[in-house]
């Protein structure tokens, strides 16, 4: 085999560079699923004057708790981006850590707010409304798990110093599952 | 807001650093999300609920954009980059603009959404009174069946709403779909072979193969009344 870097992460026909042109690729493959989870969510919504009454149920406080909790890492994943561009691998690795820290916390307060929500009967099969809460909120939380383990690696990498590009990258798929929670926080908790 | 401070003159600026203030960009986000927590009470205290409205959507918008614009960097990508995003909002948009009559409507000129229409008024009755702790658990009701709304919806197609075999989609049927006021086309037939045709198609009584067969939409009693439905167009001897 050959010595250096493949030509795929060095070669730029578009002058973006090829893992950030790729991310954004895969956003963009994002907001058609995303967006037409939640764009069918919104349309039954509106066409069942019902669903105000199970959407009534939502736990407004936890869900704002988790818009706070991924707010906030998505500063420290800009901020790691920061340090990662000074070339300060360690403290990019440090704040990417912090941002690990955050799914996991989003992910132990979703948990707990499902158990309680499942405990009283409201489960994925008990109607509709339902059934779009835990279908948009746990394809989100996949992307969260997904989010969580790729910048595992990414801080670890970055923490030898190595592959600091990628912090940017992994940071930029982080914002946009903040971004999607931003969505999803007043469908699913705000609008009752 | 703060971030005006930032280069936003740069196009297609790749590499190198972006001054922008991301300690102001995260405060500002806390703020607007606290106003989208707070809207609802706001909402609910002077009872106009487009306050909620705009304190849930509006804001989170207006999140979105600081978000993807400051943190995802995309006001410093390439145009190029800003094109392919649109194009996956405007394939969401065409999506959306193609599904939301079917979705939103409960009933159309020729159509009616029975297992909706019937979801509605459950839900709305189960609102009523005191709030009960535990969900009732609905099970998927039977839509109710009826054999004119069935005829009209599968059957008249071919053979036409009266029975008279002139369907939209039954003139480019070779051989043409059976007209059942026809008074020769009874000689042959009885209640007993048009079940068969309906339930295993046309080619199970001898008939045209383009007769299919739809046994298995429909239980025996269904299909029963159906058959009495076709008996119905029959002609008085």
């Amino acid at each position: 085999m050959g010595h250096g870097r493949p030509i795929a992460t060095t070669r730029s026909a578009t002058g973006i560079p090829t893992a950030r042109l790729a991310i954004w690729w895969v956003l963009a493959s994002e907001i058609v699923i995303f967006g037409g989870l939640l764009s069918v969510y919104l349309m039954h919504r509106l066409g069942h004057p019902e669903w105000a009454a199970a959407a009534a149920h939502t736990q407004t406080w936890v869900g704002a708790l988790n818009t706070f909790v991924l707010l906030t890492s998505s500063f420290t994943a800009v901020l790691a981006h920061q340090a990662a561009e000074k070339g300060d691998g360690k403290k990019a690795a440090k704040l990417l850590g912090f941002t690990i820290l955050g799914a996991c916390t989003f992910l132990v307060i979703k948990s707990f707010e499902w158990a309680n929500e499942i405990s009283h009967g409201y489960t994925i099969t008990a109607n509709t409304f339902w059934s779009f809460y835990y279908t948009a909120a746990g394809l989100h939380a996949l992307h969260v798990i997904a989010g969580a383990i790729i910048m595992g690696y990414v801080a670890i990498d970055a923490y030898r110093g190595r592959e600091l590009h990628r912090v940017e990258i992994i940071g930029i798929y982080w914002h946009f599952v903040d971004v999607v929670w931003i969505f999803l926080f007043p469908l699913l908790y705000i609008a009752k | 807001m703060s971030e005006k401070n930032t280069r936003s003159d740069e196009h297609g600026h790749d590499e190198g650093h972006h001054d922008v203030p991301y300690f102001k960009i995260y405060v500002a986000l806390i703020i607007l999300f606290l106003i989208s927590v707070a809207g609802p009470e706001v909402g609910e205290a002077t009872g106009l609920r487009w306050i909620t409205l705009i304190t849930a959507f509006g804001i989170a918008l207006v999140k979105a954009r600081l978000v993807i614009n400051n943190f995802m960097h995309l006001k410093w990508e390439k145009r190029l980059m800003k094109w392919m995003l649109t194009a996956s909002l405007i394939m969401l948009g065409i999506m959306m603009a193609g599904v939301a009559p079917d979705v939103m409507n409960h009933e159309g000129n020729n159509w009616v959404n029975l297992a909706a229409q019937a979801a509605v008024e459950r839900g709305l009755e189960d609102d009523h009174g005191e709030e009960s702790e535990v969900v009732t658990v609905v099970e998927a009701q039977p839509v109710g069946f009826s054999a004119e709304a069935s005829f009209g919806m599968i059957c008249a197609t071919c053979h036409g709403a009266g029975g008279l075999g002139d369907g939209v989609a039954g003139a480019a049927l070779d051989p043409s779909p059976a007209n059942f006021t026809d008074p020769v086309f009874w000689e042959t037939r009885d209640r007993d072979r048009v079940l068969i045709a309906i339930r295993d198609g046309g080619v199970a009584v001898g008939a045209s193969a383009l007769m299919a067969p739809w046994g298995a939409l429909y239980d025996e009693e269904q299909l029963g009344q159906m058959a009495d439905y076709v008996m119905n167009f029959r002609p008085n001897q």
